[in-house]
């Protein structure tokens, strides 16, 4: 009698990812472990066992295109009707569109820099469940710029301020603020990085930077944005799991890490939150339909959430809360209204819009803050009456930058909202300035690498961005005359008015 | 403490007062009116006389407030020192360097 031989067991999922992982991994014979991976030494962190890394993520390749490809299918349906039922003329309005026109120019190439950047990690951590999960994150990574830029492509075709996203990226004033943060956290260690971008940026503020644009979507008719931020909510998730790893592994490996981890808490808080200013002004005045206030946001999201919780947690291992964060708090309450009247007296060198607030608008303002009828409301009826004199509040020159979140200096002093925060530091012999007590403790730190700081204005005056002139530095650019200033009367705002009129007269047809 | 890298760690700076020629950046900060976000930034100069500063950089950039009075008196700092300027001097003879920051406060 012959028993017919057993068929193969199939593997657990924990199985198999060990498989891809542990199992797949070797120990180097013909060059040494700092050959190998010789990134690992430099920064002081010391690791005694990658292999107390906890995998975050516990996926195979098979299983993790499986899931992402279903996502991808949902998405490009909702893209594919969205376009083809002219579905942009049901947004609130055609202004909500800036704050797309600031996340594409701002944030998507971020999620590029992010890809190239978890790649490297993918291949110099010396572990395999942080190489592999860094792998995941890179391939999220790539998929998110990849599908923003599909989301918003369709806005493309009827709106300015959405081309030549990248070329403004690496050049553009406003966006050298996302950009500079990142080019320093990637021109960082592994481990840096790690608590940098894994940490700080996708655990501690992941929460204010991309909820605030995916409700503002929801609440705002941009079907195809809100369902790509539910496509990468998922693949968030991850992220914040795979940063509160990292912080945790390193802080389990041995006490001389904490210090050098408090740092850069410390460090990268501020200049997340520095970053997060641009998304404070485009919560409280850039959607027509409001979500929450700034205030709210940051009181539950990082205040409750954050500070309520996971350092609370984080404490055990010596851990304290971010320096400065005790001024970003209490900045809650004036952040948004200085960020965005910048922008507005400087939107005519930018490729979004500005526009006084309604006056229904600026009693929303009121009801959420109690310092804006004292200190900005005069600011907004100055400018009512100025235009209806026929001016418009635009800069004839430019701003003093911040030499490390760059940032005009538009920041005021702590306890002092009508006075601006000057604080500077000398180095070599030369003379640096910062918008706060944060950006210095900063540039303190390492003064050898601010040095380097690409700051916009400082670059048009040593004329290297195309010319003397604002019409020569905007060709440089790329942008067009109907890209930024003014919202009402703009190209924008005439045809959504046109083609509402044109559709009230058709009844929609 | 200093950046930690694999190899040594020397650049020069980018905003270096030797890549504006003969001129460094001077920042104008008009420190009780809100109308204006920020500091100005010029490039200016250094033997510059202060009149001339005045005419050709101060009063074109904030004579855009639609209160701008040419008959506003101002008090001068350089960076929290008082500076008594005259027409006739030199940027560069008041003391003030590159990339320092001016305070102006309206009387």
């Amino acid at each position: 009698m012959t028993i017919a031989p057993r068929a193969p067991r199939k593997l657990s999922m924990k199985d198999r990812y060990s498989a891809l992982t542990r199992d797949l991994d070797w120990t180097p014979s013909y060059v040494t472990e700092d050959e190998l991976y010789p990134y690992t030494k430099f920064e002081g962190i010391t690791i005694h066992d990658w292999s107390k890394w906890e995998d975050p993520f516990r996926l195979t390749v098979d299983a993790y295109t499986k899931y992402q490809a279903e996502k991808d299918k949902r998405l490009y349906a909702v893209l594919d009707g969205f376009a083809q039922s002219q579905g942009h003329l049901s947004l609130t309005d055609a202004s909500y569109l800036n704050a797309m026109k600031l996340f594409i120019q701002g944030v998507s190439p971020l999620e590029y820099q992010a890809h190239r950047h978890f790649a490297y990690l993918g291949r110099h951590l010396n572990g395999p469940g942080p190489r592999f999960a860094s792998l995941c994150q890179s391939l999220d990574e790539i998929r998110h710029i990849q599908t923003e830029v599909h989301t918003l492509s369709n806005y493309n075709k009827y709106y300015d301020g959405f081309h030549s996203f990248p070329h403004m990226h690496d050049r553009v004033w406003y966006l050298s603020v996302p950009k500079s943060f990142f080019d320093d956290a990637v021109s960082s260690g592994p481990f840096e990085f790690l608590i940098a971008i894994g940490f700080s940026f996708e655990y501690l503020l992941t929460n204010l930077l991309f909820v605030p644009f995916m409700s503002g979507a929801s609440f705002n008719g941009d079907l195809p944005t809100m369902t790509f931020g539910f496509s990468a909510q998922s693949d968030e998730s991850r992220h914040m799991t795979l940063g509160l790893e990292a912080i945790k592994f390193l802080l389990e490996q041995d006490e001389k890490n904490v210090p050098i981890v408090q740092h850069w808490i410390d460090k990268w808080f501020w200049r997340g939150y520095r970053v997060t200013a641009l998304i404070a002004q485009m919560l409280d005045y850039m959607l027509p339909r409001k979500v929450m206030s700034w205030k709210e946001a940051f009181n539950l999201y990082f205040e409750q959430q954050m500070l309520g919780g996971l350092f609370v947690d984080l404490a055990y291992y010596g851990i304290t809360p971010p320096k400065f964060v005790e001024q970003a708090a209490e900045e809650k309450e004036i952040l948004s209204h200085q960020v965005y009247w910048t922008l507005y007296q400087f939107s005519h060198a930018a490729a979004f819009s500005t526009s006084i607030p309604t006056d229904e608008h600026m009693e929303w303002l009121s009801a959420n803050y109690a310092k804006f009828d004292e200190l900005y409301r005069p600011l907004w009826e100055k400018e009512k009456r100025n235009v209806a004199a026929g001016g418009r509040h635009f800069a004839r020159g430019l701003p003093e930058l911040c030499t490390v979140c760059q940032i005009p200096m538009l920041f005021t002093e702590p306890g002092d909202p009508t006075t601006l925060c000057q604080r500077w530091s000398t180095f070599e012999d030369e003379h640096f300035n910062f918008c706060s007590d944060g950006c210095k403790n900063i540039f303190d730190h390492e003064p050898e690498k601010y040095v380097q700081a690409w700051l916009p204005v400082h670059q048009i005056f040593q004329g290297n961005c195309g010319g003397a002139t604002i019409p020569d530095v905007l060709a440089w650019y790329k942008m067009t005359p109907n890209d930024g200033g003014e919202y009402l009367g703009s190209r924008d705002n005439k045809n959504w008015l046109a083609w509402h009129d044109m559709a009230e007269k058709t009844g929609g047809n | 403490m200093a950046v930690k890298a694999i190899t040594e760690y020397k650049f020069p700076s980018r905003s270096r007062q030797e890549l504006y020629g003969d001129a460094m950046l001077v920042h104008m900060w008009w420190t009780n009116n809100p109308w204006f976000c920020a500091a100005a930034c010029f490039p200016m100069p250094k033997a510059m006389t202060w009149g001339d500063f005045w005419n050709a950089a101060v009063v074109p950039f904030f004579s855009e407030d639609p209160d701008w009075s040419d008959s506003t008196e101002f008090t001068f700092t350089l960076h929290g020192k008082s500076l008594d300027p005259k027409p006739e001097d030199t940027l560069e003879g008041l003391g003030i360097w590159h990339k320092s920051v001016i305070g102006m406060t309206s009387k």
